[in-house]
């Protein structure tokens, strides 16, 4: 019971007007002349008796007048739980993260069937008519279920959650919780079952906040203590090779919660142990394992380094992280065509030296002028160059532009004899200027250095080296809608990245050979070799190992600027159990995939490339140290803090609901007012009789 | 029509006592049907056969002439009956609950009678206004100007000092040496056997004596919502006094009251009228020309020199 304006209360003070009027009011007498006393008597009423209440049930129904008004004014209302628990919505997240396969506490079966029995027992225990919602906290928080009251649907969500290879974490369902509450406004009772991982608490403890009306409970499943595991952290290998003898695979064995032991590392292709090394991890440490040359067959293989005990065991408890997967392929190496002017000899002489120091020598260059190239077929080079070329037959300009928009790609360097032209082959766009910093005012140095460049673009990845590297000239290119890589210290673009189709055409404003800049001298230019090389040839996207719930891009996505369409060609994904996961539908539009499971994938793009991409679990996951219990106590706000108490009394006031007997006071009020009106015209019938 | 110029509320309006009166009076005789026994100036009665020693001047000579008979003409009577009112000017006569006060009323039935007597009736008619002693008296006559000059004495009647009747009433029996008819207009708030004895002496001189008792409404069943202080308008004594009181034994007291004077009254030969200020002025002038009648049986059928 509580008022909405209390402070009208006062008027309960007016009670005093209907006890003065009956009760305190001075019997006023004025004298009234009359002809004779003669037949009068003194009669002198009590003081008691004048003082005495009159009319008893009007003074009440007055005094019940002016209370009702003050009350009505006060706007009485009533707190009540018309929350009943049926009303409750019932929350039951299961954490199917990788670290769920790990074996439970009763050893009988892993930490998710722990969980998901301790969910089937909490919803078995809701009672009828509540509804209840299943949520899965795996790489991202899955709802299964709609809040229903079928408690069959209710059950079978929960069985039907399958072991998962994902990296939960608790902000992710702090924040989901939050944004039901903006939507839903009943009480939630949120009941999350997981092995508390620590890795799962996101960097911010306030991300896993629960909002007002959601009140947590923690079923920890799983041993109370941490578990000691091993795991294979990393594997550093080639995504392709040439040269099965060069090529090197480098895995870092990790040990959380352990003791110094010595683990067996086993280097497996396609099923096989090629290798098998000793390696002395330390206690709670890493140890690196490098194995020289890499065995493998002509085409794509599935590769994992493994580890076991020393007797060639299993090496914990937690047997799913013992492995790595990584794909590779071998193949030839692919060729690079560099279309050059005959004049020209630095440019194919530096680029082809890079070209051949980097990636692992899985490129050929081969250069060629203009000329020559008229009837050469660009989809049988991994990509073309086009090194300060002035002209470009028009049907070799044609072949690479359709060559690009089915997923091909083309680098051009444009040099100083391009700027005796506007026209860029290929490109579109056109050189406005040419600057010749060498020719410069007298206080500048001759050249100009870097400025700013995307490190996101993979041909920035290693930039570092850039930053002493001298341009003597640049063709001021106007980028349009095109991704801008790098540019110089004067603003000038020096790198652009522009989508064509499915291809990329890679813009370099500057040379290849050592006159227009000293790149090709540097070191850097190396590694920019090597990474744009990769890039162009798509190797980047489709070799090497991802992580669970990465993701990758099946097709270009529809360019906003220019209104080119993405391919319609379907792409074609065999996940690690061998089914496909897109429809049909699905595969003729989507632009990326989630790779949410651990194993490879077998992926056709929709430039018509395959790939064999591995997919591993989050080594996140293999952590298994335990949330201390403080720590979950304040998460589930019984650690009575200021801010824990205020969750839980939100919640609290959220199961209250709040009537308000305005209307009750009204109708009462109304009810003595017409009394009032009766029996004050009776009283006064009563008089009038009298008289 | 002219009835409703009786009610005293409506003369209340009226500011000139001559033109109250003769506005109640001549609404009062329009209203009136005609009667045998009532009559006015020199009105022919009946004939009656010559016997010796009649008066020879009422002998109705032409008939004598015409049948050789000798007849005596005969009248009704024109014997005047002297009129004096006895009016009460005490201050409890200025008692009312509404417009018209209890002196008030008494000047409207006193003018009224006034005018009846001297205009239409040709009595003399004298006023003497008291209250503990005589403060005015005009002796009754019909002489020119006396109406005026009662209407003037009542005027100047404004209530003052209490009512004493012994010590006016011991005078009155000086001026009273003819007999007549007495009206006294009062509010008689004095023990009944007071009051009778006060004025049975009146009408020793075979007046006839009619008390008119004049009280205002309220003062008969007076109205109290709560305990009041009552003022006497004579003595300004104060009393408080419950309604309960007023509802019960002051209505008893009152009754017991008014019949005692009236029984008393009437035991004394005299008579006895209450007249409440609410009601019109035509029963105190009926009361007033059937008393006149009552009174001398013989008059009102004696012939002019004949009886």
């Amino acid at each position: 019971m509580g008022f909405l304006a209390p402070w009208f209360l006062a008027g309960l003070l007016a009670v005093g007007l209907p006890v003065f009027v009956h009760l305190l009011r001075k019997q006023t007498m004025q004298p009234r002349p009359v002809s004779s006393l003669m037949f009068f008597e003194q009669g002198t009423q009590s003081s008691i008796r004048k003082k005495r209440l009159r009319y008893l049930l009007l003074f009440a129904l007055r005094v019940a007048l002016v209370l009702l008004l003050a009350l009505a004014f006060a706007r009485p209302f009533f707190r009540h739980k018309t929350v009943l628990a049926s009303d409750k919505l019932l929350l039951v997240a299961v954490d199917d993260s990788f670290s769920m396969n790990a074996a439970g506490a009763t050893g009988g079966g892993t930490r998710l069937d722990e969980a998901k029995r301790g969910a089937l027992e909490v919803l078995a225990g809701k009672s009828a008519g509540q509804k209840a919602q299943v949520i899965a906290l795996g790489g991202q928080m899955s709802l299964l279920t709609q809040p229903v009251e079928d408690a069959g649907q209710l059950r079978a969500a929960v069985e039907g959650i399958q072991p998962g290879d994902g990296h939960a974490t608790f902000g992710e369902l702090g924040r989901g919780m939050r944004a039901m509450a903006e939507t839903v406004h009943t009480p939630m009772e949120l009941h999350l079952f997981s092995d508390m991982q620590e890795p799962n608490m996101p960097g911010n403890f306030a991300d896993m906040v629960m909002p007002g009306n959601v009140a947590l409970v923690l079923h920890r499943v799983g041993p109370a203590t941490a578990m000691p595991n091993w795991t294979v952290e990393s594997v550093q290998a080639p995504g392709q090779l040439v040269d099965t003898k060069k090529a090197r695979v480098i895995a870092v064995v990790a040990g959380h919660g352990t003791p110094a032991a010595t683990r067996t590392v086993s280097l497996v292709v396609n099923g096989e142990v090629k290798a098998t090394k000793k390696v002395d991890v330390p206690a709670n440490g890493r140890a690196t394992v490098v194995f020289e040359g890499l065995d493998v067959p002509y085409g794509e293989s599935r590769c994992a380094v493994r580890i076991s005990d020393a007797n060639g065991g299993g090496a914990d408890g937690f047997s799913n992280d013992d492995a790595s997967n990584f794909a590779v392929k071998r193949a030839d190496p692919e060729r690079v065509l560099f279309v050059h002017q005959a004049s020209d000899s630095r440019s194919p002489l530096y680029f082809g030296a890079a070209l051949a120091a980097a990636a692992q020598a899985s490129f050929v260059l081969q250069p060629i002028t203009p000329e020559q190239a008229s009837d050469i077929d660009p989809s049988k080079y991994a990509f073309v160059v086009l090194s300060d070329v002035p002209s470009v037959p028009s049907i070799l300009e044609h072949t690479l532009e359709r060559n690009v928009e089915d997923g091909g790609s083309v680098l051009v360097a444009t040099g100083m004899t391009e700027s005796h032209r506007e026209h860029i082959p290929v490109f579109g766009g056109n050189v406005a200027d040419g600057h010749f910093y060498s020719r410069g005012a007298l206080e500048s140095d001759g050249f100009t250095t870097m400025g700013a460049s995307d490190a996101a673009h993979p041909s920035m990845k290693d930039a570092n080296g850039w930053q002493g590297t001298k341009f003597f000239y640049a063709a001021a290119v106007d980028p349009g809608s095109a991704r801008v890589v790098a540019k110089l210290a004067d603003g000038t673009p020096l790198l652009i990245d522009k989508q064509l189709g499915e291809g990329h055409v890679l813009l370099f404003a500057s040379g290849f050979d050592n006159l227009t800049n000293d790149l090709p001298l540097s070191p850097a230019f190396v590694a920019f070799v090597d990474q744009t090389a990769r890039y162009l040839s798509d190797e980047e996207r489709v070799s090497g190992a991802r992580v669970v719930d990465s993701f990758v891009q099946l097709r270009n996505p529809v360019n906003q600027a220019t209104g080119a369409a993405a391919s319609k060609a379907t792409v074609d994904i065999i996940g690690p159990d061998g089914k496909r996961p897109l429809s049909l539908k699905e595969a003729a539009a989507a632009e990326s995939f989630q790779l949410a499971h651990a194993g490879f994938y077998q992926i056709h793009f929709a430039n018509g490339r395959d790939a064999l991409i591995a997919v591993n679990p989050d080594r996140r996951e293999s952590d298994l140290a335990l949330i201390p219990e403080d720590v979950l106590k304040l998460w589930s706000g019984s650690a009575g803090t200021g801010e824990a108490q205020s969750t839980q009394e939100a919640a609290t006031d959220a199961t209250k609901s709040v009537s308000s007997l305005w209307w009750w006071v009204m109708l009462l009020l109304l009810m003595a007012a017409l009394a009032e009106s009766a029996l004050a015209s009776r009283y006064l019938g009563t008089q009038r009789e009298e008289l | 029509m002219l009835q409703r110029f009786l009610d005293p509320a409506v003369l209340h309006g009226i500011s000139s006592l001559d033109l109250v009166a003769k506005t109640v009076v001549d609404g009062f005789v329009a209203g009136l049907h005609r009667s045998p026994d009532f009559g006015f100036s020199l009105e022919f009665a009946e004939y009656r056969a010559y016997s010796p020693g009649d008066d020879l001047r009422h002998v109705d000579w032409n008939l004598f002439a015409r049948t050789e008979r000798c007849y005596l003409k005969r009248y009704r009577g024109e014997t005047n009956s002297q009129l004096t009112l006895l009016l009460d000017a005490s201050n409890s006569m200025k008692y009312t609950s509404h417009a018209v006060t209890k002196m008030d009323y008494a000047r409207y039935m006193a003018a009224s009678l006034m005018y009846l007597s001297l205009h239409n009736q040709r009595d003399p008619a004298g006023l003497i206004v008291f209250d503990d002693e005589v403060r005015n008296y005009i002796r009754p006559s019909t002489r020119q100007g006396q109406l005026y000059r009662l209407l003037a004495g009542l005027e100047q009647a404004e209530p003052a000092a209490r009512t004493d009747f012994g010590k006016p009433m011991k005078h009155f029996q000086q001026f009273l040496n003819r007999r007549g008819i007495v009206l006294v207009i009062s509010d008689f708030y004095e023990q009944p056997e007071t009051i009778v004895k006060a004025i049975e002496p009146l009408r020793f001189h075979g007046s006839e004596v009619v008390l008119f008792h004049i009280l205002d409404p309220k003062e008969i069943r007076p109205e109290l919502k709560g305990p009041v202080i009552l003022v006497d308008l004579e003595t300004d004594r104060k009393l408080e006094v419950i309604p309960d009181y007023v509802k019960t034994q002051y209505r008893a007291k009152m009754d017991h009251h008014l019949e005692e004077l009236r029984d008393r009254t009437q035991a004394a030969g005299m008579g006895y009228h209450l007249l409440t200020t609410d009601k019109p002025l035509d029963r105190a002038l009926t009361e007033y020309l059937s008393l006149r009648q009552s009174a001398w049986p013989g008059a009102g059928r004696t012939v002019r020199g004949g009886a």
